[in-house]
Order: structure tokens, then sequence, then C-alpha cells
């Protein structure tokens, strides 16, 4: 007689990373072919808007420093994405702590101007690493002292950044001779010089490489990382060991947004030289997904980053040859980590035939 | 005589935006209310109600009609919390992150369709539709001050102040409401004595998508006759706030909406008549209160027990 079973899903023990590959592949598939409907349901052709997707971002050298220049904001918000998702501390402030740190660093150099370059660089990313981490430490010590999430908090104050930048633009530090909110130009001198000839390479991604690297030996290496991921991936456990998960908590957000005020301050002085309120694409939230797609590894950040600044820039070429928005990319965005957040969850179960107990 | 008519306009004034900038809120928390007390955490309250204003605006533009716009509205609703509850419920995907993508998945998407729909044309010049009319109350709005304050509100308003004692009802005195309560302290509970815990949450899923749909309808259709990008501006978020704060108890949840209502309604006030404070510190006043609110009501109130956790059978 044949053995009658019948099928059970269970949770996986471990997921390897063979599947964990197995997982993201399914996800870039899948939102390969929601973009291709989404091309195709804007009136262009899919082949065509592929096409210019992939010349716009990888195309030639020029397309791909650009692709980099993107990408350098998204390392930093990527890695401030990292460190806060490591320790379970859901920080989605980054967005305003980038701009946190542009404009801290704007203060820098607005006050001490004068000074020399070679002592005036430093400074600047200073400022910018400590207006970030501020604007990060705000909710860390909301959440320490008076239990209130730091996901709320943290969108609060992506709001309440906008609203300060805004009165410091009509205000103190306005262009006089602009009609627009935004500052006079920052000096010739204080440019982030640009390191390959022809290009819009500047320094911070330079910056970014140096920052992947601390972050990982931090994680990775070090007694501190041991005791983030730890907390991250059990927070009952940890209390019982005598972590202390205050200090990890505002240590998480602290360096968070000094990463994400880094890419406010490497765009501010390196592409846009005038601080203005749309210095950032959505960076803060791209660096969210990054840091998802790269599954919280710092250095697989850099990888997701450059394939969305390509996407970035590959969508803006698909809007000017096809006439298909560039906001494509936003929603490509979130379908990615929609779809790769679904492929994770099925990988991370089998079905298997069982005998039937009655 | 003149200082007291001004005083007693700008009271009217105040105490009926307040009404307006209510609805929305009350709306989204009120579906919050339900979805959470069966154990589901929607976080992509923002993003529902972005989209259901996005689809409210854009059906009701194509084929002139407020009725199906608001309807269609609806149905986005339950379509998105839809994909929150197959990640939240059916997969077990973490809560928090389904959350978040809902959200960003529904600023990429209603910015492509609306540059998709619209591409030729800026900002400004995207076309107009008319506003959901107030509901005319023949006698009643002729009353001096009370007419003007409670009877000049379009049907929205009304019902979200009229679903707060049905939901009441629903969640403390029918047995369905005791199921879905019951999902949200102990769901293994629940299982045990027989309910079906996957499927009362995907049904309490989909009547807050309903009504967070109905209020991105209201912030769209129902108040202005144009839609743009990122319009909600928080409001689903301080609706998410609104539960918290409002100890997931439909009365207290009034009357956090109201305070939040009142204070916009005062800041706009203000703006309008020109007071000397910088109108961007009067803009950041609900955020910056909604963080003050969460400090002060956290510790008063009290999470179902299981919210936020994806339910295992042993």
């Amino acid at each position: 007689m044949i053995n009658k079973g019948k099928f059970r899903i269970e949770k996986r023990d471990q997921v390897g990373v063979g599947f964990q590959i197995l997982a993201l592949f399914i996800a870039l598939l899948a939102s390969a072919i929601v973009t291709a409907i989404l091309i195709n349901s804007a009136g262009a052709d899919i082949r065509e808007g592929f096409i210019a997707l992939y010349e716009g971002a990888f195309g030639n050298w020029k397309k791909f420093s650009e692709s980099l220049v993107k990408a350098t904001p998204l390392i930093f918000t990527g890695l401030a994405t990292v460190i806060a998702f490591q320790g379970r501390v859901w920080n989605i402030g980054q967005e305003g702590q980038l701009y946190a740190g542009a404009m801290m660093a704007y203060w820098v150099y607005f006050t001490f101007g004068d000074l020399p370059p070679g002592i005036l660089y430093p400074l600047i990313f200073l400022g910018g690493i400590i207006g970030g981490a501020l604007w990060g430490l705000i909710p860390a010590v909301i959440k320490a002292r008076y239990d209130v999430d730091v996901i709320i908090t943290t969108v609060m104050l992506n709001y309440i950044i906008l609203y300060i930048l805004s009165w410091f633009l009509s205000g103190p530090w306005r262009d006089p001779a602009s009609y627009y909110q935004q500052t006079t130009p920052i000096s010739e001198s204080m440019k982030l010089p640009v390191f390959v000839e022809g290009t819009r390479l500047h320094i911070g991604i330079l910056v970014a490489l140096v920052s992947t690297a601390i972050i990982y030996i931090l994680l990775k290496k070090s007694p501190l990382g041991y005791e983030i991921r730890a907390f991250g991936s059990n927070l009952v456990a940890t209390k019982f060991q005598g972590f202390n998960t205050t200090a990890i908590l505002i240590i998480c957000m602290v360096i968070s947004g000094a990463l994400a005020g880094l890419a406010g301050t490497s765009e501010l002085f390196g592409i846009h030289q005038r601080l203005k309120a749309d210095i950032s694409l959505g960076y803060g939230y791209t660096g969210i997904i990054i840091a998802m797609l790269a599954g919280l590894e710092p250095i697989a950040v850099i990888l997701a980053a450059i394939f969305f600044g390509g996407l970035i820039n590959g969508a803006f070429f698909l809007q000017i040859t096809t006439g298909v928005p560039a906001a494509l990319v936003q929603a490509i965005q979130a379908i990615v980590l929609l779809f790769l957040l679904s492929s994770r969850a099925i990988v991370g179960y089998r079905i298997r035939r069982v005998a039937d107990d009655n | 005589m003149i200082i007291d008519l001004l005083t007693t306009a700008i009271i009217i004034n105040v105490l009926s935006a307040a009404i307006r900038i209510a609805t929305p809120l009350l709306l989204a928390a009120m579906g919050e209310l339900i979805t959470e007390h069966s154990g589901i955490m929607n976080l992509g309250l923002e993003g529902t109600m972005l989209t259901s204003a996005f689809i409210g605006f854009l059906v009701t533009e194509q084929t002139g009609s407020m009725g199906l716009g608001i309807l269609m509205a609806s149905i986005a609703g339950i379509l998105v919390s839809l994909i929150l509850g197959f990640f939240s419920i059916t997969l077990k995907v973490d809560q928090t992150i389904t959350g978040l993508a809902i959200n960003l998945l529904a600023s990429g998407l209603t910015l492509f369709w609306f540059r998709s729909a619209y591409l030729q044309l800026s900002t400004n010049d995207t076309p107009l539709i008319e506003v959901l009319p107030d509901v005319n109350f023949p006698l009643l709005k002729e009353i001096p001050y009370i007419g003007e304050v409670l009877f000049s509100h379009n049907f929205l308003t009304y019902l979200a102040f009229l679903i707060i004692p049905v939901i009441w009802f629903f969640l403390y005195r029918t047995k369905m409401g005791l199921q879905i309560r019951c999902l949200g302290e102990d769901p293994q509970v629940a299982d045990m004595a027989g309910i079906n815990v996957g499927g009362l949450r995907y049904l309490a899923v989909v009547i807050g998508g309903v009504l967070v749909g109905l209020s991105g309808a209201f912030i769209s259709v129902g108040s202005v006759e144009r839609f743009f990008p990122e319009m909600t501006a928080g409001r689903g978020w301080l609706a998410f706030v609104i539960v918290i704060a409002g100890n997931w108890k439909p009365a207290r949840i009034l009357f956090v909406t109201l305070f939040f209502a009142f204070l916009d309604a005062f800041q706009l006030q203000v703006q309008g008549v020109g007071v000397k404070i910088p109108y961007q510190i009067l803009l950041g006043l609900p955020y910056f209160f909604a963080i003050v609110v969460m400090i002060v009501g956290r510790a008063r109130s009290r999470a179902p027990e299981a919210l936020g956790e994806a339910y295992h059978r042993e």
C-alpha cells in the first residue's frame, strides 16, 4: 500500500548563503517583471526601456562615473541603516539626519569661512558628523527615557528638520540675490576636490569607502560590534547577560546619524554647493532599501548603492529617451524591497512530506 | 463691538476648521484601531492614505463621478492593506519593515502614476476636480454659530464622527469584536478556542483598509480640487500616534484627535491673520506635538499584548 502522506510547511533552522542568493535573484527577477509592466503601462517599448535604463546607468565610463557620484550619499545612508538595524534600532530618520548634517556643516563654513581650506575641510566634515549625530541622539534619548518608539520620533524629526532648514533659508542664510530658498554658492576653494579628470567624482566617495571599512571593522571585529549584533539578535538574552542596552541604543543612533550627516555634507560640498531643501532625492529612504538588499552587510552596501545609483541615472535617461517618468525609480526601489522580503520569507520555509500520523 | 464680532468669527472659524481637520485623522485612527486590536500593526498607514488620495483624485478626474472616486479610494485602501496583511499574516515578515516598504511603495507608485497620467503638464497645470459638496441641512445650518460649526461639512466628516460609537459597539459589544480583541492579546488562546486567527486578522486588516481609504479620499476629493505628491504630509503617521496616545480606546482616540485638530486649526488661523511668528514654526507644530504627546501618553497606555507579532501555531 502506498504510504499516504501529507505536506507540511516548516521553518528551516538555518537559511544558507545559497538560499539567500537565490532569494535575492528571485526578487530581482520579479522586480524586473513589474518594472517591465510599469514601463509598458507608461506607453513605452519594454526592450527600449530596459536598454535606456542600462545605458543611462552604466553605458560608458562617463555615465558609470555619474552613477558612482549618485552612489556616494547612498553608501553613507545605507551604512547608517546597517548599523542601526543590526542593533534592531528602527532608525528611519536618515533623511532628516542627512539634512541636519548638511546644516551643521554649512554653519561651520558660514562661521569659520576665513580659515585656510586645510583646516576648514576637516572641520566641515566634523560639523556634518556632529549635526547628524545630534539629530540621531534625540530619538535615542527619548526612547531610553520615555520608551517612545524610535520609528515615530525619527519620522516626525524628518518633517521638523525641513521646517527648521526652511526658516534658516528664508532668514539668516538666505541668498539675497535669489528668488528661491537657498544659500549663496560655496566658494570655489571649498568645493570638494574632484580626483578623476573629466568626471564629477569627488573625494566624498573616498570618505564613503573609508567609512565602510570602519563600520565593517566595528561591527565584525570589535567587542562593541559583537554587542550590537547580540543586542539585535536577541534582546531578552542580552539583557540577561548584563549588556547596557541603553548605551547600545544611543551608540547605534549616534553612529547612524553621523553617517547620514556625512551624506549631507558630501552632497552639499561635493555636488550642489548651495544648501537648499532638495539636496537629497530621498537618499535617506533609499539607504534603508540598500541596507536590506545588502543583507545588512557593510561591504555589500557598496554594490547595492552603485546598483541604485545607476538606477537613478538610468531612470533620468529613460525619461529623456522614452518619456517614462523618472519617478519610476522610487517605485522600483520599493518593489525590490517587497519582493526581497517575500522571497526571503519563502526560502526560509520548506515543504516536507510527512507520514500521516493517524 | 467690532473686536467682539471678530473674536466670535475667529472662534467659529477655528472650531469649524478643527472638525474638518479631524476627519481624515479620525477615519484613519479608527481603522488602525481595529487592525491593531487584532494584533496586526499597520505601519503603512501613511502610504495607504496617500494611495487612496491619489486613486480618489484620478478616478474622479477621469470619470467625473465623485461617488466612484470615493468608492475606488476605499477599494485602493483595502488592496494596499491586503498587501500588508499578506506579508504580516501569511508570510510572517517583520511588520515594521513591511509597513515601511508599503509607505515607500505608495510614495513611488503615486508619483510615477501621477507623472504618467499628467506628464506633459507642470504641477500647477494639473486638472482640477470638484470638491465633495457639504451636506445640505435645511434649517439646522441657519442656526447662528452652531450652524456654521456643526452643519457645514461633507458626509465623510459626519461618517468619521458617527463611526466612533459604531466601532466601540463592534469591538466591545459583539462576539466578533471580542474575538478580534482576543487575537491581539493572545492568539494562541483564540486559536484553541476555534477562532480562525489568520482569517479574522485579514478581516480586521480589510475593515481598517476601508476606513484608511476613506480618509485618503477625504484628503483629495473631500477637501481640495487637486492632487499633489506626498499630499498626506504625515497625517497617516499622526493617526498612528493618535492610536497609541489614545490607549487603543475609541473615546480617548477622539480626544487626542481633537487636540491635534484644534492645534492645526489654531495655527492656520494664526497664519491667516499674519501674527509675526515664522510660518515654519507654526507648520512644524503638529510634528513636534506628536512627539510630546507620545512622551506624555506612552506611560499611560498599554498596547495589545501580541501587537506586531506573527502567529506561529505550535
